[in-house]
């Protein structure tokens, strides 16, 4: 039997086509999500706490002439992000309770399949087909102005990620590979690439992730069926299980990134590991797409694995009724999972 | 007039097909399942579905090009699964990625949507089988194409059905 169980508490329907990708407000208190319908729908949590029930206040629509496929919040949680096919990027402001676009970000050539605010807030990361990775400044009167466009990648770039420092930006993709790109005070250089014959992924990476806690290791997930887990070359080989979180945080320097792949999690998925989420618990929520929904952790003190091993501890098969594409742990309730798929639903997991 | 990849392909008849299993199918499926079960979906059922896509580059059928048979495709029912590996006819067919979106296309039309498909090139028939095969399972990557219009124009005119196949002989150098 697992030893955790991911109780369904919810579904929450209302998109047209498949649901790409959902995000939780910093404040835990939203989630927005992004659809094949060209729509995205804010969900809010009906009041009185401690309900579970989530309802749509605000539908964004009339923007983007495609598929939206990524959506990002501000860390203030006053603003959200959205990438389309369309080739566009467009930002969104919550006034007096009407969400507005107050910007479209133009300059990929195609098809932009994902969006991420750094921490301050200052800087947006966009990444698309064209095989570019974006970045973008906020600049006053709700201007966005390009000022680094990196062309690293080979092929398609799937997913963008920033450290939580802000220090250092993470791209991936249909390259197979990963790449860290630091800021040396004038440009955003590729500090490092993951991957490359028998150090890394052999498919697309389609999505990565840090380790909230010790914000020292990377974890991502592939069209290999695997995920992988890198750190700092200088940590410890072989953390023992009683070690403290903060363990693997030995030697790492986001502005200096040194990461090689320590641990390969396999045989838990049968088709494409299409999201990951790591959660301040320790534990990882991957979703794929044999319509299944994982918990990986490794062994703590809570669970007596000998060596730190890393383990499946709960799975959902049949999570829903089509690829999961998207897995996210909720800021504020660390047990609550939002999940979005292809047959349309979004829904809402408690882990138990 | 742009340069045809394979300017003399091999045309086969269209096979007449018959259901040989369907009464021993029909005789296990009831006694073991129940007579209110469906009929598992087979191999002959998914080429049924895909035998008369027409060709995107000449006027005959896949079937009539042996880029699709029946023997190239695998069905497990229970799980949801369904494989189809497809031979265009020439190995550097710049038209394979547009075949395989063609059959991937008819086959999630076709289909109830809990059969998972996957679409590849049969082993050894194509120049860059590898990349071609990435991209058609590449969800992201099909849902795009999907909605650039000339390209799902093109899908389209592949599967608007037989009719040119039969009259298109007579056209064709």
């Amino acid at each position: 039997m697992d030893p955790f169980t991911l109780e369904p508490i919810g579904a929450l329907s209302g998109h047209d086509d498949r649901v790409w990708n959902v995000a939780w407000s910093p404040q835990g208190d939203m989630l927005a999500s992004c659809s094949g319908d060209k729509t995205v729908r804010i969900w809010s949590r009906r009041q009185p706490r401690p309900s579970e029930q989530w309802y749509c206040s605000a539908i964004l629509d009339q923007c983007h002439t495609r598929t939206i496929r990524s959506v990002a919040w501000s860390p203030t949680g006053r603003a959200l992000a959205t990438a389309s096919f369309d080739a566009t990027v467009a930002v969104w402001e919550l006034s007096s309770g009407v969400w507005e676009q107050v910007a479209e970000l133009e300059g990929h050539e195609n098809e932009v399949k994902c969006v991420a605010w750094n921490p301050d807030g200052r800087l947006i990361a966009t990444c698309g087909r064209d095989r570019s990775v974006w970045i973008w400044e906020s600049m006053p009167g709700r201007e966005f102005e390009c000022v680094d466009v990196k062309q690293g990648h080979s092929q398609d770039v799937k997913a963008v990620t920033w450290h939580p420092s802000g220090e250092l930006l993470v791209s991936a993709g249909y390259d197979d590979t990963i790449k860290l790109w630091t800021y040396d005070g004038d440009e955003w250089g590729c500090a490092q690439t993951l991957g490359g014959t028998g150090t890394g992924h052999e498919s697309t990476v389609w999505d990565v992730c840090w380790d909230p806690v010790s914000r020292a290791r990377l974890a991502s997930c592939s069209d290999d069926l695997t995920l992988r887990l890198w750190e700092s070359r200088a940590a410890p080989t072989s953390t023992p299980a009683s070690a403290p979180a903060g363990a693997a945080a030995a030697g790492f320097v986001p502005s200096r990134p040194d990461l090689r792949c320590a641990v390969t999690l396999s045989g838990h998925h049968r088709r494409t590991v299409f999201s990951l989420d790591w959660a301040p618990t320790g534990l990882i929520a991957t979703g794929d797409g044999d319509d299944s929904i994982l918990a990986e952790e490794e062994a703590s003190g809570l669970l007596t694995q000998p060596g730190g091993q890393w383990g499946c501890w709960a799975r959902v098969a049949k999570a829903h009724g089509a690829d999961v594409n998207c897995v996210r742990w909720n800021p504020a309730e660390p047990r609550l999972l939002a999940s979005c798929s292809d047959d349309g639903l979004i829904r809402l997991w408690w882990l138990r | 007039m742009d340069e045809l990849i394979n300017p003399n392909p091999v045309v086969h008849e269209r096979r007449a097909t018959q259901r040989h299993n369907k009464p021993v199918h029909k005789q296990t499926s009831g006694s073991s399942l129940g007579s209110g079960d469906r009929e598992p979906i087979d191999a002959l059922e998914i080429f049924e579905h895909i035998r008369d896509i027409n060709d995107p580059e000449h006027p005959y059928t896949l079937e009539q090009l042996n880029v699709v048979s029946e023997d190239m495709i695998d069905v497990d029912d229970a799980r949801g699964r369904v494989s189809v590996q497809f031979t265009p006819t020439v190995a550097h067919c710049s038209m394979a990625t547009l075949i395989g979106l063609s059959l991937r296309v008819k086959l999630w039309r076709s289909l109830p949507p809990r059969f998972k498909v996957d679409i590849k090139l049969s082993p050894g028939s194509h120049s860059s089988e590898a990349a071609v095969n990435k991209q058609l399972s590449d969800k992201e990557r099909v849902a795009a194409a999907l909605e650039n219009p000339n390209l799902l124009a093109m899908v389209n005119k592949c599967l608007a059905g037989p009719a040119g196949a039969g009259a298109g002989a007579s056209v064709a150098p």
